[in-house]
């Protein structure tokens, strides 16, 4: 359907993505890495905004440049910086957006409606926006990316912003819309995709490391995945031997998750792996540098 | 069509209608209410008095009987003085008893008594008659020397002089609705040009800066909606110059010139031009001007807007662009632009070249948008 193939983005001296390959179908696609990682190029690359260095994105065999308005028109897109006018309501920017994704105003005023109401901003829709909180916002974002009814839907970081319950409707909501299209989420925290992803896509490198279920990326830590109390003195220590996932402090000791890939311990338990292990445990230069 | 209704709504905010207001606001009282409240200016009245009455009696030009009746007019008025004169007792006591004396008298070393009957005549008593019979003289002046050519020229100016003055189309109507008319339109010039730098020069960089590019370039009508916003600005611009040019001549209807609208501009003193349209079609040539000037100062203002960070840098670079205009180029390509005084060639060639300058940017905005990276 949506093919990167041979992919590479440079600015200048930097290359943000080398050699990227991979290839989507409907359903949901978590794109998982941590922020600098390139996962906004190449979320820009598939929305048409950047074009690829070298190599080219397909869909159903064609460039999807020289497709021009006709893959455009299949597309639904939140960025993940939303611009807005503020003296707009949701209805009159939605109506503005609609104008542009080529929909009649009637049929955009019917739609409109609909998708306010699914995004639960259907008592502000003729409010100001710059009255509307930084949720409320991203709402309207995911709404306008609904408007034209897309085969592709493209979401930058869609969950910035939104409160645990606004997530979780939101995370219904795409289950919902990937059942007939391709919807490809890009994030950065692992609980916004970890449970309904269908695939997630995890970039190192600038290349691609990993675009697999769930389950297969998490069984590649099987095995080396342990919990264990320590003492706090120890901690430090523990620290340099191992690569921390989390620490809790219980009853004056600390219970550590960790990744060990030789033999364990007698006081270890060996836990399963979780999507966020990977992802620590992939990303921990990064984080260290982060930090 | 939704799509151009609705970049020119973004265009034509309240805002943008109170700041046009302001704008016009103060550079009509600072640069064109004089000329129409100040119209005649003081003794100039006497000018536009006689120009009109020889526009009423010989039509858009003077022949030679004509002028002998003009001359006649004026021997006729100047008859009234002398019988003026003979009325006043001070007059005749300083042997000032006809025109003919008064006016060949020795001014620069007058009598005290002389002097204080002619502040009387000029300044006290006002009498209008001694004010026109100048006004005729320096017309007559005119009239006599009007075959006459500078030194100062090039070939081309003399080579031109002497066409008009063989096709008898000599300078001798009054200046002054001209005159007027040239300076009114300079300063409406640099009003409208303002205006619409102002107004439109913001209208893509607004939509950069807030980040509305990306959803705006993956939607279907793309960045072909650069297009679409180019046609936006040049509406508007067409409105706002129509808009103010509808105010601003009606303000100008106030001065009462249509009289002069039919006499050419190579009949007005001191007019000499490449060409000889009527003040009429002058007019509209200043107009067209103003649309050229505008469409051309628009498209390097949306060009700038599509490339700088933000309105101040936008409103920087355009300063250098807007001031060179103003000093340089303005008064030689709009109130003078046909004047013999400038190069034949320097209107058309300048107008020429920016219009193919504006093209060209247009064309590169437009093709340098189609691949441009849209980063933020």
């Amino acid at each position: 359907m949506l093919v990167v193939k041979d992919v590479s983005k440079r600015y200048g001296d930097f290359t943000a993505l080398q050699q990227v390959n991979m290839e989507f179908n409907t359903g949901l696609y978590g794109l998982l890495a941590p922020n600098g990682a390139g996962k906004t190029t190449l979320i820009k690359m598939l929305a048409t905004l950047i074009t690829p260095s070298e190599g080219e994105i397909q869909y159903n065999g064609k460039n999807i440049l020289e497709m021009d308005e006709q893959y455009r028109d299949l597309l639904g897109f939140l960025p993940q910086q939303f611009g807005y006018y503020k003296n707009y309501s949701p209805k009159q920017y939605m109506l503005y957006l609609a104008a542009l994704k080529g929909i009649g105003k009637k049929e955009a005023l019917q739609k409109i409606d609909e998708l306010l109401d699914k995004v639960a901003l259907s008592d502000v829709v003729n409010k100001k926006m710059k009255k509307f909180s930084g949720g409320m916002i991203q709402r309207v974002g995911i709404a306008q990316a609904l408007l034209n009814d897309p085969k592709i839907l493209i979401l930058d970081e869609p969950t910035a912003g939104l409160d645990p319950k606004e997530r979780a409707r939101f995370r219904h909501l795409l289950t919902e819309l990937a059942r007939e299209r391709l919807v490809i989420i890009s994030t950065h925290i692992v609980s916004d995709i970890e449970s309904i992803a269908n695939e997630i896509i995890m970039i190192k490198n600038k290349q691609l490391l990993y675009k697999d279920s769930v389950e297969k990326i998490c069984a590649t830590l099987n095995g080396n995945v342990f919990e264990t109390t320590i003492d706090f003195d120890y901690l430090e220590e523990f620290r340099k031997k191992y690569v921390l996932l989390s620490e809790k402090q219980e009853y004056g000791k600390m219970i550590v998750r960790f990744i060990h890939k030789g033999a364990p311990e007698m006081e270890w338990n060996s836990v399963p792996s979780q999507l966020e292990d990977v992802f620590l445990y992939e990303y921990r230069d990064v984080i260290e540098g982060e930090e | 069509m939704r799509i151009l209704w609705n970049e020119l709504k973004k265009i034509f905010t309240w805002k943008t209608m109170l700041l046009l207001l302001f704008i016009n606001s103060v550079l009509y009282f600072l640069l064109i209410e004089f000329y129409i409240e100040y119209f005649p200016n003081g003794s100039e009245v006497y000018s536009y008095n006689i120009g009109v009455e020889m526009v009423e009696k010989y039509g858009a030009t003077m022949d030679e009987n004509e002028f002998i009746d003009f001359q006649k007019t004026y021997e006729d008025k100047a008859e009234e003085a002398t019988q003026y004169l003979q009325s006043r007792e001070d007059a005749v006591g300083n042997g000032l008893d006809t025109y003919e004396k008064f006016q060949a008298y020795d001014w620069q070393n007058s009598s005290q008594k002389a002097s204080d009957l002619q502040g009387d005549i000029f300044f006290e008593s006002e009498i209008d008659l001694f004010w026109e019979l100048q006004e005729f003289e320096r017309l007559i002046d005119f009239y006599n020397y009007r075959k006459s050519i500078p030194d100062v020229l090039t070939d081309n100016q003399r080579a031109r002089l002497n066409e008009l003055i063989a096709k008898e189309k000599f300078g001798v109507y009054t200046e002054i609705a001209m005159s007027n008319f040239k300076h009114f339109i300079a300063n409406v010039g640099v009003a409208i040009l303002f205006s619409v730098v102002l107004v439109i020069s913001p209208m893509i960089l607004k939509d950069r800066s807030r980040g509305i590019l990306p959803l705006q370039y993956t939607s279907k009508k793309g960045r072909n909606l650069l297009k679409t916003k180019l046609l936006a600005g040049y509406i508007a611009t067409f409105l706002v110059i129509t808009g103010l040019l509808a105010v601003y001549f009606s303000l100008y209807s106030l001065n009462n010139t249509s009289m002069f609208f039919k006499v050419h501009v190579n009949t007005f003193i001191a007019n000499e031009s490449w060409y000889d349209p009527t003040f009429f079609q002058f007019i509209m040539l200043c107009v067209a001007a103003i649309y050229l000037i505008g469409f051309i100062f628009v498209t390097l203002s949306m060009s700038f807007s599509n490339v700088v960070p933000n309105l101040v840098s936008l409103i920087g670079i355009q300063i250098p662009f807007i001031v060179g205009f103003l000093i340089f180029g303005l008064s030689r390509l709009l109130p003078y632009m046909i004047s013999v005084w400038n190069p034949k060639w320097l209107a058309p060639v300048s107008y020429g070249s920016m219009i193919i300058i504006s093209f060209i940017i247009v064309y590169c905005l437009v093709k340098r948008e189609k691949k441009v990276d849209v980063l933020m």
